[in-house]
């Protein structure tokens, strides 16, 4: 364990303890960062926020202005025998203070909406779960099948992997125009397009997953008498289905990028539409909170599925027992980063 | 059980093939190796009057064409008998694996024949069970389901297929591990499995591609002297593949040493060595001249084998030496 005490050991795992406390300060750095620019006055702050504008003819109050323009404005009262006028240091109004969006976390969802049709933040936010889910779905419906048939017989890969491989290059939002016309303005369009931008990569990364089955044990299932049909299913599935399931999880996490892209699709919908009103009305604490709020939305069920899975298969629950539980994140696939090395228990 | 685990590993001096026969052949008088005592004579009359399981008929395997054509081997027949004990022996390379895959149905010969009970193989099937080098458990299955698989594929129902795969994990003495999953046994209690697996399927013959090559050498003891028991209790053939001249000594009724360049049969022998096996054997004569033709036909003769000495400059300081 000696090379535990080298924090910089090359490849070498660290020590549970000190993964928990890098993990907090992978949070706390940014954190801290953000806190200094917004509480210490003399950093950055360029604007200020005028509180009198004494004689000047230009400043009133409660107006933003920056310092050089307030600086010489009150060089030439001065000089004029003028009373000047009075401020404090700010940040623009697109960086809010932490405390502030924090509160916002709480507010944005009692403030009722400006106008009578708009959504709660809490209906943009189900609307954009439900866009996200169903086109998810949709594409997971044909995808993984589709994948798993790749994977297995060359003849599906070589019919459709050229062609998908194509297509995966297409962008998804070129299709945003097509999309409406076709659909129409409401979800239709955003569906599809979160559709358009996951089916593709899921057939090909789900049948090159499946394409890694390890041969030995196709073989044994095959001198156990199992062929076909059957050995797709009660062997090639189970043995790549844990990865399978990894595969799920990222691809889950591309689809949000492609929902933001998809709600501007003909009306604009869901925590798209909520952050740009908030945008056009100034609350950027309101929009810093929206954002924030996919991102938890996104990790929340990231470790979900993660619990889920180890529920589903039991069989993989010894790669990740222990230590790796408490930063599961930090580790992109962690059913196959777990060291060789993890004791295997003795019989 | 607990008496079969308490079958020590053979004799330590043994752990270094070849060297040690080649010291004691010249020292002792050792008999020929084709010189059977009168009842293990009597035990091959017996096997070859049992019917004919596998036919292996002028078999060939050749890997790629034209300058690339590589021979792996020609000429390959064999009879197996029922409840004959056959291991394939050869140099790393020569086709050990590439025979019991075809026998398997796993690869496909490139002209000759397989049968098994007069009918010719093709494809692979439960009829030939095998063990496998690796481990090829299904991690996703139980140990008692892992034992099931084969016979859920025959269509039996869950019910009788757990009761059968019970009598086989109680068989390898792996009762207590039935619900456990493959990651949670060690590599000889995998293997054990493995073979409850494939005998579960009742194969008319059992095939096995160095099963215990894995193991460290007492696990591989241990294992050795359960797989006899097995045969013992168990209708079943068995083709053996290793690269261990002990392993082969130990187990194996004949022996069928394969060769490199040109590949194919060197020799089959009929082991000398008297039914019931024990470690003890290990220094008695017919061991010691089965072992001594077997180094001689896989390490070539004496001569030919002189340790190389490494063409090296001295790279350490005038008398800074090691012996
Ligand atoms: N798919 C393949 N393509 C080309 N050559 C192959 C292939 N498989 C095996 N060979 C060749 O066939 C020969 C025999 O291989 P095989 O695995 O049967 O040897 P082996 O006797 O089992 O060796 P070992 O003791 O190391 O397991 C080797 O020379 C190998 O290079
Ligand atoms: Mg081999």
């Amino acid at each position: 364990m000696a090379a535990h005490r080298d924090w910089l050991g090359l490849k070498m795992e660290l020590p549970p303890r000190r993964r928990l406390q890098l993990t907090i300060l992978s949070f706390v750095l940014p954190l801290a960062l953000w806190s200094a620019i917004s509480y210490v006055p003399f950093l950055w702050h360029p604007l200020v926020h005028i509180t009198d504008p004494g004689d000047s003819e230009y400043f009133s109050a409660d107006m933003d202005v920056p310092r050089a323009d307030f600086l010489s404005q009150n060089r030439e009262l001065a000089a004029a025998g003028q009373k000047p006028a009075a401020g404090y240091r700010v940040n623009p109004v697109y960086l809010p203070a932490p405390h502030a969006v924090v509160r916002a976390f709480y507010t944005a969802f009692t403030t009722p909406p400006r106008l009578p049709n708009e959504p709660w933040l809490h209906e943009s936010l189900a609307h954009s779960i439900r866009t996200i889910t169903l086109g998810f779905l949709f594409s997971s419906i044909i995808g993984v099948p589709l994948g798993i048939l790749c994977g297995t017989y060359r003849f599906f890969a070589r019919l459709t992997e050229p062609f998908v491989e194509f297509f995966r290059y297409l962008p998804a939002p070129a299709f945003g125009a097509l999309c409406v016309a076709i659909l129409g303005i409401d979800d239709g369009p955003k569906i599809a397009i979160i559709i358009i931008g996951t089916f593709f990569q899921q057939v090909l990364v789900i049948s090159n997953t499946v394409r890694k089955v390890d041969p030995a044990l196709i073989e044994a299932a095959q001198t156990l008498g199992s062929r076909g049909w059957r050995l797709v299913r009660r062997v090639i599935i189970p043995a790549s289905i844990t990865d399978i399931y990894t595969d799920m999880r990222i691809l889950l996490g591309w689809a949000w990028t492609y929902l933001i892209v998809a709600e501007v699709v003909g009306t604009m919908s869901g925590i798209t539409y909520f952050i740009n009103q908030q945008a056009r009305y100034r609350n950027f604490d309101n929009v810093y909170a929206a954002i924030m709020m996919i991102g938890i939305i996104g990790l929340t069920t990231d470790f979900f599925l993660a619990w889920l899975g180890t529920k589903l298969f039991p069989w993989k629950r010894r790669r990740v027992a222990g230590t790796a539980k408490i930063t599961p994140w930090l580790k992109f696939f962690p059913s196959k980063a777990a060291p060789k090395s993890s004791p295997i228990p003795a019989a | 059980m607990a008496q079969i685990l308490s079958v020590e590993g053979r004799p330590q001096v043994l752990a270094n093939p070849g060297r040690l026969t080649r010291m004691i052949a010249p020292a002792i008088d050792l008999p020929d190796y084709r010189q059977l005592a009168p009842e293990v004579a009597a035990r091959f009359e017996r096997i070859r009057k049992r019917p004919v399981i596998l036919k292996v008929h002028e078999l060939e395997k050749t890997f790629g064409e034209g300058p690339e054509r590589h021979v792996v081997f020609d000429h390959v027949s064999l009879d197996i008998h029922r409840r004959e004990f056959l291991t394939v022996i050869g140099p790393s390379g020569c086709g050990k694996s590439t025979l019991v895959r075809i026998v398997a149905g796993l690869e496909e010969a490139t002209s000759g024949e397989v049968f098994l009970d007069e009918h010719a193989v093709s494809a692979p099937g439960p009829d030939r069970g095998m063990v496998f080098q690796g481990y090829t458990l299904f991690p996703w299955l139980t140990v008692k389901r892992n034992v099931m698989f084969g016979l859920e594929m025959r269509g039996k129902s869950t019910a009788s297929a757990q009761s059968e795969a019970r009598s086989w994990i109680d068989m390898v003495g792996l009762a207590k591990f039935e619900n456990s999953y493959p990651h949670e046994l060690s590599g000889g209690m995998k293997q054990r499995v493995a073979i409850a697996r494939a005998l579960a399927n009742e194969p008319r013959i059992l095939l096995m591609d160095e099963p215990f090559g894995a193991l460290d050498s007492l696990t591989r003891c241990k294992m050795q002297s359960y797989l006899l028991q097995i045969w013992k209790k168990v209708d079943v053939t068995i083709l053996f593949i290793t690269h261990d001249l002990d392993e082969a000594i130990y187990l194996s009724d004949r022996i069928l040493v394969l060769g490199t360049n040109p590949g194919g049969v060197r020799e089959v022998i009929e082991n000398p060595v008297p039914r019931p096996r024990s470690p003890d054997q290990a220094i008695s004569p017919e061991y010691l001249a089965l072992k001594t033709r077997l180094d001689e036909l896989i390490h070539g003769t004496a001569e030919e084998t002189e340790e190389e000495k490494l063409p090296m400059a001295r790279m350490t300081l005038a008398g800074d030496d090691v012996e």
